[in-house]
């Protein structure tokens, strides 16, 4: 438990405590204690001005792909694992066992064929690259059938039904509300994976000004190091602090999201 | 691109990846679907006519400030538009280039491709071959060990942009506190190692990176070694296990590490950083783009290097890259044309070398008296160009790269990596990465021995 604990923890603080060093520092310091001055406002002012402040710009962008995406995501796999889970029609079940399949490939592997299509389609170097894949979540549907087979009780569906509620009105008024630790899950789940998106954005996107954080501070990374052999930039402090201030809206989505993370809503709900 | 792709921690977690769909691609390229080729062919004076005529070319390069150099361009000849992309540092510019050269559409007109990685992209007619367009006139503008790896399979596939040929950076102040000069051969490299190591366990000659497949390629080189063969587009030769020169570094190489005379590291990390700063290397075996790097990264350490020939007196390439034009760029004579001004132009070869920092290709620079008597104050008292240029002329000639090099330094890591450690038997980690390589290359539709 305590190896764990600073397995997850010591690169926090590293990263916290690097963040606050100038580039010098950063390498004549012990890495898990102060340097030299306390730079760290410095550094965040850095990031947001560096190259025209187009940190704010790739913030944006990330939030704009992981929410929009993640959100759609959790939408689209709310639905589809309520209608597997709930709705008796031809090919359900081939349906589940592609969907089962697809969590197997690994998203790397669909990025050259995802690529080609798209470029095809003509919405390469657009954020609908971007967009589009993030949409579908094989696992979040997956999960959610899972969840809606037990979360949402067939009697308490058949009673809406006697009183005469339409299949929407029932989706809509009783169902979502008991699916939503679900779907917060799945929101969760899929936040956390759009967020830290990198190899898809990578292939599909040329402009740096549609970039999401992680390709843009990859990019910065590469300046730092002297990608190019000679001619290093020196802006590892920005790469440090940009990436500390990158994980900030992960931390604070996933305290407040907690909060509707409680499960069994509909226990005691009816009668087995 | 001066220097082989360096494992960051990204990089590592990407790696996997990326050689999963590069080797998806090139197994889809196989059948030459996705390539066409050039086509039309032009002579120089079409080529610089083209300079003068509206255009607007794409650059992918990761250059930091190349702008600067691209900025004299557009002033000279300001009817050529042209467009920087920082499109991802080496393996990851290599993945997107595959990509949309495969998708036929995406690609830029002119990429920055580093010299390992140039035979891939070449061999798949991905490029444009230069010769078609008057290049060969170049030739003799460039250092030797420049051109050879720009002609790959009896074409010409790119304008060399930089070189690293490898030389000895040391610490004098080290050196000096035990008395030592720096090391002439590598049987005085092997003696001072272990004298080091025995007057002061904290501080070591050198270290070896597992995750650094271009420093030992490098490395075979420099002994002499040729383990990969090309013939014609499909035939290829490996021998990592009886070449001479991969037998030589195995022999100099493993027992310093066997004995930990040697640190087994990886490099361009945090931790490796602070090593170079605080003075726990004596040496440090890379190419001519290092001094920027140096100054850059750690500037504390200022006054404290210095600069020697390679152990041995013959040297290899480390790192270095060309700028190539894609067999899908809409203005090819354009993109010719500004590749070939880029690298060869003796403004641009100087601002890239001043302003952007990379060790020049060119023999105009490489022989100009005000570049090798230069003071660099990084390393006071020594002509740092100096070392590099007689380096550069000793690069061993005949050096090849596989058509799938990429692939090959992405494994390196699991089979040699494993013996660039105390305990590794590095012999055998050479024939394991041989055979892998041979396998892999068979896979691709190559023809292996």
């Amino acid at each position: 438990m305590g190896l764990m604990l600073a397995y997850t923890l010591i690169p926090l603080i590293w990263l916290a405590i690097s963040a606050t060093k100038s580039n010098q520092t950063l390498f004549d310091s012990p890495g898990l204690w102060f340097g030299d001055g306390f730079h760290l406002f410095d550094n965040i002012r850095d990031v947001f001005t560096y190259d025209g402040g187009i940190y704010l710009r790739w913030f944006g962008n990330t939030l704009l792909y992981s929410v929009v995406g993640a959100g759609g995501a959790s939408v689209i796999a709310t639905m589809g694992g309520y209608a597997l889970a709930k709705f008796e029609f031809a090919g359900r079940r081939v349906l589940s066992a592609l969907v089962i399949g697809a969590i197997s490939i690994p998203a790397s592997a669909l990025a050259v064929p995802t690529y080609l299509l798209f470029s095809d389609m003509g919405i390469v170097n657009t954020p609908w690259a971007v967009l589009l894949p993030s949409l579908a979540s094989p696992f979040g549907l997956y999960l959610m059938r899972v969840y809606a087979t037990e979360a949402v009780p067939d009697a308490m569906l058949e009673a809406a039904r006697i009183d005469g509620a339409g299949e929407l009105r029932i989706f809509l008024t009783i169902s979502t509300r008991l699916l939503a630790p679900g779907f917060v899950t799945v929101l969760l789940f899929t936040l956390v994976a759009t967020w830290n998106n990198y190899f898809l954005p990578l292939i599909v996107l040329n402009d740096p000004k549609l970039f999401p954080l992680t390709v843009g501070l990859r990019q910065w990374d590469s300046l730092a190091q002297g990608g190019a052999g000679a001619g290093a930039i020196p802006i590892l402090p920005l790469v440090i602090t940009g990436s500390l201030l990158a994980i900030v809206p992960l931390v604070v989505a996933f305290l407040f999201l907690q909060r509707f993370w409680q499960s069994g809503l509909a226990a005691g709900g009816v009668k087995q | 691109m001066s220097r082989s792709p360096r494992p960051s921690a990204l990089t590592r977690t990407l790696t996997a990846a990326g050689a999963g769909a590069l080797s998806l691609v090139l197994t889809a390229c196989g059948g030459g679907s996705g390539a066409s080729d050039g086509g039309q062919k032009a002579d120089a004076a079409s080529v610089r006519a083209a300079l003068d005529k509206p255009a607007e070319i794409t650059f992918w390069t990761w250059v930091p400030n190349i702008e600067k150099t691209v900025a004299l361009f557009e002033k000279k000849y300001p009817k050529v538009k042209v467009h920087i992309v920082n499109a991802g540092r080496s393996k990851d510019e290599y993945t997107k280039l595959t990509t949309t050269l495969k998708a036929g559409t995406g690609a830029p007109d002119v990429a920055q491709i580093e010299y390992f990685a140039l035979p891939q992209f070449a061999i798949s007619k991905s490029l444009v071959n230069l010769a078609d367009y008057g290049a060969a006139d170049l030739k003799d503008k460039f250092a030797d060990s420049a051109w050879s790896q720009v002609s790959v399979a009896g074409g010409i596939y790119g304008i060399p942009q930089d070189t690293g040929p490898m030389a000895m950076f040391y610490r004098k102040d080290i050196l000096d506190r035990f008395g030592a000069t720096p090391p002439r051969t590598w049987e005085e490299f092997g003696a001072l190692a272990k004298k080091i190591h025995d007057a002061d366990p904290n501080v070591r000659l050198t270290y070896a990176d597992p995750g650094d497949a271009g420093t030992s390629n490098s490395l075979i080189w420099d002994f002499g070694g040729k383990p990969y063969t090309v013939n014609g587009a499909t035939d290829v030769t490996i021998d990592l296990k009886d070449d001479p020169g991969a037998k030589a570094y195995a022999d100099t190489w493993g027992p310093l590490i066997e004995s930990k005379l040697v640190d087994s590291t990886a490099s361009w990390n945090d931790e490796w950083w602070k090593s170079m700063a605080s003075g726990k290397y004596a040496t440090w075996l890379a190419g001519a783009w290092a001094p920027a790097v140096l100054e850059q990264n750690i500037p504390q350490s200022k006054g404290q290097w210095s600069v020697a020939p390679m152990p041995g007196g013959v040297s290899a390439e480390n790192g270095g890259s060309s700028v190539a034009v894609t067999t899908q760029s809409k203005n090819k004579e354009a993109s010719v044309a500004f590749a070939q001004w880029l690298d060869s132009d003796p403004e641009a070869v100087k601002s890239l070398n001043s302003e952007v920092g990379l060790f020049p290709a060119t023999k105009v620079l490489l022989d100009d008296p005000g570049f090798r008597g230069a003071e660099v104050p990084f390393f006071p008292g020594s002509k740092p160009n100096e070392v590099f240029a007689d380096m550069s002329k000793a690069v061993r000639p005949g050096w090849q790269y596989l058509p799938f090099q990429v692939y090959a330094n992405s494994v390196f890591k699991d089979s040699v990596g494993q013996a660039l450690q105390p305990g590794g038997n590095l012999p055998g980690a050479l024939a394991t990465w041989e055979e892998r390589l041979k396998l892999y290359g068979k896979e691709q539709g190559f023809t292996v021995k």
